[in-house]
């Protein structure tokens, strides 16, 4: 089998793959890996063309028979900081915030992705595809813009630079607005405002007619794109009563398309969620209250927003620590009281949703060929992907990581039934 | 009767100089019962059966297959095939020391204030109404080392607690259990005092450091011990009064707490935790407790064990891992996902720790996790040798093996009921017995429910 996978490797090279593809015998998995109906998947073009059983394989296809194993899309982790740091901890390489800056709303961390970083291949052993790589704050509590990428090495990692723009509105980023949340919000809605204004004006503020901007330039048309709907606003955030506030402050923006993160107690306040059907980030492993604003966490809260029908998906926050696997969170969740199909999905099709991510986050005609197959149930923590597809190629799934443990193998001599 | 009491000064003289702190821990009492029909793994590495434990006055009675004849017993519970195992055992934790909520004036884990501080106790930082305590118990885990944190070369005493609610630490503390201390390698110690300009500021100067402190343990230890002596020779001579020369009775020399504990490292009486990140490092330690005549019970966190298992075995010495956490700081930049496996397969004494509230709380899937990429890498290991990582290996490294860590009779009746294959990322704790008491029953809504929690949160498990 490794053998299999390793001699698609070769074959594909570069990632470059024209000829077609087809996959027999996949399983479209809809719980825990032992249902859902075994089809015959064909990829042209990076695309998924047919859906079926017994497809014909042409002289130029090349066959991948997945033996009756699931099949997901790949999945789409909501934050990560995969591509940002090579080492994370004490600044030793670390890209992800500014300080110095009262608002960073400009700062993009795309100029700072590394596409090479040996950490890519980690999401693609945890069968993400996709990513949000999410800014945090430095001195501002608008940290600026997340980009979305696709966990591929070296080519296209890069997928779209201004995915959205992230406010920090947790207990501690109240420091960044001299000591107050009250002040954190309103300052960040007069930002909105005076960014409006700059629409309004452009010509004046071009021949320098207006009353000066107190934000930069660069700011202004990140606020600008957030006004008009074109780029969502993620506001991190806890507190029941914050998440009603900033329900409040933003929804009063009539094209602001409003995603809040983090939120522990956001099953205090699933109507509102509802009524404005604005989607929530969850890290389904953080039960923990390590502060006032987080008291409610709980470890069935997507159950709880499931329920109620709250849109949701989930992020992993860190590739580093605490833990790595999304889908171990999702497993988490479920047992917990989540649908499992409901888990599936919250790594799927509602990210790419809320990202506005085209062709991704289903198994459908016309789909883009973002395919993962699985040694057995795909949130179990004893199960990987066998092998991982991003737009029509396989994926290389061998991570530096299998390098050191295969030479201390031999340096320490031990026994494998390889 | 004075010859009697100086075989306990001699015997005793540290226990006795440590004053109390005792562990006040006292079980209730249960009816003694009987868990019938369930798949147990006795943590042993040996597979499972299904069978039946008895329990009485806190300790396992007997165990059998579902065919052998079972005592007489006041309940009977039926598991319904559920899994059962010894309760999980986490060596490495900060709850009580770090609580939730997470603020400074509740932050007391670590006194980075010199690097060497082998004279503070963690359990005089454990908060007992952290409310990770209850999240922890939810996960299985009916026994916890807490230890101070890693900024000192020296970081202090660790405790050992039974993970039960209670008002005091010392109602929470593992009656008998040995001491461990706290020292660490590496990053940590180098980055807190070199920014502060002093020493260590790299890895040798932590290594002159160790060195310093364990040459004035030695010191402290032998000017004890002349004093035991003399103090020895005097009795003796004040009891019969005989002899040509007047004997004054010795005075006893000031006592150092920092010494008092590296002298129970060297007496064998307290346990080495070793904070140690790198294999050459390890290495290192290893040849420093030769030249100072100590055993590591364990390496704590360990991300590259994995190179160096055979070393590791030949010593005697335990590696406490996490199952993937790797590349937050340099020093863990080689961490690989199948580091346990790789370890047990040399022949050492592997475990799965936490060091963290939230990994606490499923440390069985963390353990899975690690299976699976060994069994990816091709090592030949089953279910049970992975439950042994949470079980029986952390007992031994606490030195409480004989009291709890494994399902025989005699022991603690520190039991977990499992929902699911305890290794399923869907199995919860259904039920968990501490020294034959119930402390948590998902199903009936049993749990503590700490002081902190009263009032704001409840709604936990």
């Amino acid at each position: 089998m490794k053998n299999f996978v390793l001699m698609l490797v070769l074959l594909t090279g570069s990632g470059f793959c024209l000829a077609d593809v087809l996959i027999k015998g996949a399983r479209l998995v809809t719980d825990n890996g032992e249902t859902g109906e075994i089809r015959d998947l064909r990829i042209e073009g990076g695309r998924i063309v047919e859906i079926g059983v017994n497809l014909i394989a042409t002289n130029q296809t090349r066959t991948f028979d997945a033996m009756a194993r699931p099949i997901t899309a790949g999945l789409i982790d909501s934050a990560t900081t995969i591509g940002l740091a090579e080492v994370s901890g004490l600044g030793v390489s670390y890209d992800g915030e500014v300080s110095g800056d009262e608002m960073a709303a400009g700062f993009q961390v795309a100029l700072a992705l590394n596409s090479a970083s040996t950490l890519i291949p980690l999401a693609s052993n945890d069968g993400i595809t996709r990513g949000i790589v999410v800014p945090e704050p430095g001195d501002s509590n608008f940290a600026g813009q997340s980009a979305a990428v696709r966990f591929v090495r070296g080519s296209n990692f890069l997928q779209r630079a201004d995915n959205a723009l992230h406010l920090y509105l947790r207990e501690r980023d109240r420091r960044h607005a001299g000591g107050s949340r009250s002040r954190a919000l309103s300052q960040a809605v007069d930002a909105l405002k005076e960014a409006a204004r700059f629409e309004r004006q452009r010509e004046a503020y071009d021949s320098n007619r207006l009353r000066p901007f107190e934000i930069g330039h660069d700011d202004l048309e990140a606020l600008v794109l957030v006004l008009s709907g074109k780029m969502p606003l993620v506001v991190h955030v806890d507190r029941a009563a914050d998440i009603r506030n900033v329900v409040d402050a933003f929804t009063a923006f009539a094209d602001v398309r409003l995603v809040l993160a983090g939120v522990a107690e956001a099953w205090k306040v699933t109507e509102i969620l509802l009524a404005h059907d604005i989607p929530v980030l969850i890290n389904a492993l953080d039960n923990l209250p390590q502060n006032f604003d987080r008291l409610g966490a709980r470890l069935d809260q997507a159950r709880l927003l499931s329920v109620s029908g709250v849109r949701f998906a989930l992020m992993s926050g860190s590739p580093y620590s605490e833990f790595r696997s999304l889908t171990q969170a999702a497993g988490v969740a479920v047992a917990h009281g989540l649908a499992w199909e409901q888990a599936l999905l919250a790594m799927t099709s509602v990210p790419a949703e809320i990202w506005g991510l085209e062709g991704l986050g289903k198994i459908e005609l016309g789909a883009k060929a973002d395919l993962v197959i699985w040694s057995g149930d795909p949130l179990e923590v004893s199960s990987a992907p066998v092998v991982v597809m991003v737009d029509g190629d396989w994926v290389n799934l061998e991570t530096r990581q299998d390098l050191l443990a295969k030479r201390y193998l031999e340096v320490l001599n031990l026994e494998t039934t390889d | 009767m004075k010859t009697i009491l100086l075989l306990l000064m001699v015997a005793t003289w540290i226990g006795e100089l440590s004053a109390d702190y005792g562990s006040t821990y006292q079980p209730k009492t249960h009816k003694s019962f009987l868990i019938d029909n369930a798949v147990i793994d006795v943590g042993e590495g040996q597979g499972e059966f299904l069978g039946w434990v008895a329990v009485s006055g806190g300790r396992i009675q007997a165990m059998g297959t579902a065919d052998e004849p079972k005592p007489e017993v006041e309940e009977r519970l039926d598991a319904n095939g559920l899994w059962l195992t010894p309760g999980i055992i986490d060596v490495h934790s900060h709850l009580g020391d770090y609580p939730s909520p997470s603020y400074r004036a509740h932050s007391d884990g670590n006194e980075a204030t010199s690097p060497v501080t082998a004279e503070v106790w963690a359990e005089h930082s454990v908060w007992p109404q952290d409310p990770q305590f209850p999240l922890a118990l939810a996960g299985g885990v009916t026994v916890l080392q807490i230890l101070p944190g890693s900024a000192n070369l020296f970081g202090g005493r660790s405790v050992v607690l039974k993970n039960v609610w209670s008002r005091t630490v010392q109602g929470m503390k593992f009656p008998g259990a040995p001491y461990g201390l706290k020292m660490a390698c590496g990053e940590n110690p180098k980055r807190v005092y070199g920014s502060k300009s002093q020493s260590p500021a790299t890895r040798m100067g932590n290594f002159a450091g160790y060195r310093k402190a364990w040459i004035d343990a030695q010191e402290y230890q032998k000017k004890w011990q002349r004093y035991e002596k003399a103090l020895s020779e005097y009795i003796a001579w004040e009891s019969t009064k005989r002899g040509s020369d007047y004997k004054a009775r010795p005075s006893p020399p000031k006592r150092n707490l920092q010494m008092e504990t590296l002298v129970g490292v060297l007496e064998g009486e307290i346990l080495v935790h070793n904070h140690c990140y790198r294999a050459d490092e390890m290495a290192q330690i290893i040849d420093l407790s030769r030249e100072f005549n100590y055993q590591v019970t364990a390496f704590h966190h360990a991300v590259e064990a994995y190179k160096i298992g055979d070393l590791l075995a030949a010593n005697n010495v335990c590696a406490a891992m996490w199952a993937d956490w790797w590349q937050f700081k340099l020093e863990s930049y080689d961490g690989v996902k199948s580091n346990v496996p790789m370890v047990h397969a040399a022949g050492a004494c592997a475990i799965v720790h936490s060091d963290s509230a939230t990994g606490i709380q499923r440390l069985n899937q963390e353990a899975a996790k690690a299976l699976a990429a060994g069994r990816r890498l091709g090592l030949s290991l089953t279910d049970s040798d992975a439950l042994t990582w949470l079980t029986r290996n952390a007992a031994k490294a606490l030195g409480i093996l004989e009291q709890t860590g494994t399902l025989a009779s005699g022991k603690m009746a520190d039991l977990v009921l499992w929902s699911h294959p305890p290794l399923s990322v869907y199995a919860r704790a259904q039920v968990v017995f501490i020294d034959g008491v119930k402390h948590f029953d998902r199903e009936q809504g049993i749990g503590p429910v700490t002081d902190f929690e009263i009032g704001q949160r409840e709604e936990i498990f």
